[in-house]
């Protein structure tokens, strides 16, 4: 795949569905989130030791995901190009889940908010999970001030981000974990 | 998991033709299973190389067709140039949302080179009645042209080198902007990025509220 390079020049970019938009487009700025995310999921699975190749790859499921959900926000509703694309299966949601009680199962009751921080890996993991929550922001935003039906936007993306949010602050205590860095707790 | 896995599918190269001296079309057997729509492409892989191709032929075609631009020295292209008729292939896919859609502005299409395979895809599933802008070096290379231009409303054949008979001498783009009637239409580009980047910058002066589909040169 190559990518278009020249055409975004003058701050106009092409949805999916064809539509030349400013980049500032609700819709644009929407994917824009999504791909920060994406990108910062990267950081994280990069920070892992070769010793975690599981978990590396679960974070690269995610960012599949996020790929086909950036492209559904790219495209508008009632374009023929959005009967294409994949949205997130009720199966996909119960995966995200399950990883979130596999995850916490190996972490003890939490007493207290937490600083987040801590190793790296698990720095990088709360990082996305504020981005996931300011994508989730967006994505809301573009359903109820743009033409975005709720229920199309919703079916299945925002779920999606609520539940990966709570996926990435486990993954953020099992990072510390994994690496024996205790999590630090908030004193008030 | 409904999203993100990517299945391969395993193909013999059946047969090619050389279209001119920096094109050829290859056919691969049809994998049983494999569906895909006009304007979509498939991504062969061959080690570590992976290069994507947009299928040249209808949706309903017994053979899998793939038009190809020999890049000199590239590894896709040159293996798929050199390989013995036979030899084992495999592809991922279908991949890709260029896709034509029916709308209530007029169709355009603009191709240079081998990105002309989408549109003959389309125009074997039966589309027709669009304007084809198809952009070429020499005359020689526009591949496809008896069957694009029949299916044709306008067909345009423009060479950025020489001219010929009934042929525009220039870049697509140079006939779009002294020709194409001011007013919204539906752009297809697929070809090289310059053309891309131009008439995408001409459909943003010249003709608001156009959408633009673009494939990059497949």
């Amino acid at each position: 795949m190559k990518t278009n390079v020249g055409s975004g020049d003058r701050g106009i970019t092409s949805l999916l569905s064809g539509e030349r938009v400013p980049k500032s487009h609700l819709r644009v700025d929407a994917c824009g989130e999504v791909d920060e995310l994406s990108s910062v999921l990267g950081a994280c699975a990069a920070a892992l030791s070769p010793a975690h190749t599981d978990l590396q790859r679960e974070i690269q499921g995610v960012q599949s995901d996020l790929l086909h959900i950036g492209a559904w926000l790219a495209t508008s509703p009632g374009s023929p190009t959005r009967q294409m694309l994949r949205t997130i299966s009720p199966g996909r949601l119960r995966e995200i889940e399950d990883a979130i009680d596999r995850l916490e199962a190996e972490l003890p009751p939490l007493q207290s908010f937490l600083l987040p921080g801590g190793h790296a890996t698990a720095a990088w993991a709360h990082i996305a999970r504020t981005v996931c929550r300011r994508a989730e922001r967006r994505v809301q935003s573009l359903a109820a001030e743009a033409e975005e039906p709720v229920t199309e936007s919703a079916e299945g993306i925002l779920p999606y981000l609520n539940r990966l949010s709570t996926y990435l602050f486990a993954l953020a205590r099992y990072c510390n974990k994994l690496h024996g860095v205790p999590d630090t707790t908030w004193k008030g | 998991m409904k999203t993100g896995r990517v299945i391969p599918f395993t193909t013999r190269l059946r047969d090619r033709t050389w279209l001119s001296e920096k094109a050829f079309q290859v056919a691969l057997d049809r994998p049983g299973g494999f569906r895909f729509l006009s304007g979509q492409s498939i991504r062969i892989v061959n080690g570590p190389a992976e290069r994507d191709y947009s299928l040249a032929c209808a949706p309903d075609s017994e053979l899998l067709m793939l038009c190809v631009r020999h890049v000199p020295h590239g590894i896709l292209s040159t293996f798929l140039a050199e390989a013995p008729l036979g030899t084992s292939l495999t592809f991922t896919g279908p991949h890709g949302y260029f896709l034509f859609q029916n709308s209530s502005r007029p169709p355009v299409f603009v191709a240079t080179g081998a990105g002309v395979a989408p549109f003959f895809s389309m125009v074997g599933a039966g589309v027709s009645g669009f304007t084809l802008l198809h952009g070429a070096r020499t005359a020689n290379e526009l591949y496809y042209e008896m069957h694009l231009r029949a299916a044709s409303a306008l067909y345009v054949p423009c060479l950025s080198e020489g001219n010929a008979a009934g042929c525009f001498s220039g870049r697509v783009s140079d006939w779009a902007a002294e020709h194409l009637s001011p007013r919204a239409y539906d752009f297809y580009l697929c070809g090289s990025r310059e053309m891309i980047r131009d008439v995408t910058r001409l459909a943003d002066e010249r003709f608001p509220g156009s959408l633009v589909h673009t494939e990059i040169f497949h």
